[in-house]
């Protein structure tokens, strides 16, 4: 089978899947409408946060009110293409690995990454894609003299952001076939992606580093908003390029190494 | 009357045993859920006010209150939040009420409620005496400005608003017997309360309209009133006021989980073996 054809086979399996969950997220109203109301929720308070903190204070990290909404819409717009994609995916890893139906999904006949991760689409979070969105444009219009073509960046740098989150949630969550029952990693994902929810610049020293290279949760939104509100800097669009290859390639090793492990729950 | 009160403690106290039993199977589970979580939550929060206090005015204070007020809020805000809030409880208790497993306790001599309230208390125990170590530590280590004097009051207020937060997940989980899916309830209902108590932003940052109506409500009891009675922010007073807020948001949330359950029990079909 060529590349092309494999991309149509997974794009159609992409599609069947789109389909079935927005029949399941539909079919129960008033459900979808509360989760809606909820996701409003919680991306009101982050913007509450430091809407209420900048009326005590001019600056905080590097950046000023208008340029932390620039950082805090693009994160949050971020939040919802990776909560559509893949969340309840995620969500759902370590009931499958703990009530055996790990095991239906590794073996069918695609690859079982792409199963574990993609099945479910969230369709409860698209209205908050197209308002955080809009939130991104309004705060950029707020800017002086901003250069609009600087959002073709974010071609790029939203996919590395992307990656970060992705194989970060998919590595940890597959932590817990060797552990058996590890509920609470995914407590541990939400606290880890706080860091990504404030920008880089409130972290200094070792642990910006860390965060720039290492775990690196500052791509996620602080080194975009960095390259939409500074002088652009070669060297981060060159490390947006290049990293997710190198988390991929991680994960996929990782992913075979844990499931060494696995012993199936089912009957 | 005695041997009926002796049947219930006995009764409760093997449930909370449960509840800490179950929590502590899978250790790995439990360590992340007592310290690491923790851990990460607080340094994050640390994190923030540091770099917020490095661009402050000369008089070093924000909303009245200087760095170490914030950090101390910061430490202890994640702690206090995490013991105020339920997700795994109320969503076994929705999950009983929906999938129709809540027969087994229905046709036994307790009643759901308590089943799942002494649950959660174990849990919140064990969970609370380990993981408070970390804002302590914390503490210790900034020189924080912590009275620990009173920690105990404190320590019962949480625990009255924990009985309120079970109310509410329990009004969630009736609504299992109306609807077909309801988890997203769970969602809204948490995600509010963190909004309302205080977890993320202190209350008294808030424009004084807004901070006023969220101190007259009960939600702020959970986070905002323990921790600032714990850190010198606000009295005894405040502390009082938690107690009657807390008291009269009981008083509510009984009267609409009496009639939600009794309704909903009575056109409730058992279905499965």
């Amino acid at each position: 089978m060529s590349l092309w054809q494999k991309i149509l086979k997974y794009l159609s399996i992409y599609r069947a899947f789109f389909k079935a969950s927005f029949v399941a997220d539909l079919e129960y109203r008033l459900n979808f409408v509360v989760l809606v109301i909820g996701e409003f929720i919680w991306y009101s308070t982050q913007l509450i946060l430091f809407e209420v903190l900048y009326r005590h204070t001019k600056i905080i990290g590097e950046w000023d009110l208008h340029q932390m909404r620039v950082f805090i819409f693009l994160i949050l717009f971020i939040d919802s293409i990776y909560m559509i994609l893949w969340d309840p995916n995620f969500s759902a890893f370590t009931d499958n690995v703990r009530k055996g139906s790990l095991d239906l999904l590794l073996m069918k006949p695609i690859n079982s990454m792409f199963m574990l991760s993609s099945q479910r689409i969230s369709v409860s979070h698209i209205p908050c894609f197209f308002i955080t969105f809009g939130g991104l444009l309004w705060a950029l219009n707020q800017l002086p003299d901003f250069n609009w073509f600087k959002l073709l960046w974010l071609i790029f740098l939203i996919p590395a952001g992307l990656s970060v989150i992705f194989c970060g949630r998919f590595a940890l969550n597959s932590t817990s076939i060797i552990f058996t029952r590890a509920d609470f990693l995914q407590y541990v994902w939400y606290s880890l992606f706080r860091l990504g929810l404030r920008p880089d610049a409130i972290y200094s020293g070792a642990l910006r580093i860390i965060l720039i290279f290492i775990v690196p949760f500052a791509m996620v939104a602080s080194i975009p908003a960095r390259i939409l509100l500074e002088p652009t800097t070669y060297w981060m669009i060159l490390w947006a390029l290049v990293l997710p290859f190198i988390l991929f390639s991680l994960l996929r090793r990782y992913w075979k190494f844990c499931l060494k492990y696995y012993s199936s729950a089912s009957s | 009357m005695k041997t009926q009160f002796t049947a219930f403690l006995k009764r409760n106290l093997a449930l909370a045993r449960l509840g800490i039993v179950t929590n502590l199977e899978y250790r790995f589970n439990f360590i992340i859920d007592a310290f690491i979580q923790p851990i990460l939550s607080v340094g994050i929060e640390v994190l923030l006010w540091i770099a917020i206090f490095k661009t402050v005015d000369a008089t070093g204070l924000i909303g009245g209150f200087g760095r170490d007020s914030y950090l101390a809020y910061a430490v202890w805000a994640p702690f206090l939040g995490r013991i105020a809030i339920s997700w795994m409880y109320e969503s076994m208790m929705v999950e009983e009420v929906v999938s129709g497993s809540i027969n087994t306790i229905l046709t036994r001599p307790l009643s759901f409620f308590e089943y799942y309230l002494s649950q959660t208390l174990g849990y919140k125990v064990i969970t609370t005496v380990f993981s408070m170590t970390v804002p302590i530590a914390f503490s210790l280590f900034f020189d924080l400005p912590v009275h620990y004097e009173r920690l105990p009051a404190a320590f019962i207020l949480v625990v009255y608003y924990i009985l309120l937060v079970h109310t509410m997940s329990f009004i969630v989980s009736t609504l299992g017997f109306y609807l077909t899916r309801v988890r997203s309830f769970t969602l809204l209902k948490n995600l509010s309360l963190m909004l309302l108590g205080g977890e993320l932003v202190p209350i008294d940052l808030m424009p004084e309209n807004l901070s006023s109506i969220l101190l007259s409500l009960p939600f702020s009891s959970g986070v905002y009133v323990p921790l600032a009675f714990i850190t010198g922010r606000g009295d005894w007073d405040l502390l009082y006021r938690g107690f009657f807020n807390i008291s009269w948001g009981l008083v509510v949330a009984g009267i609409l989980s009496y009639f939600l359950w009794n309704r909903g029990v009575r056109e409730y079909t058992g279905t499965g073996a």
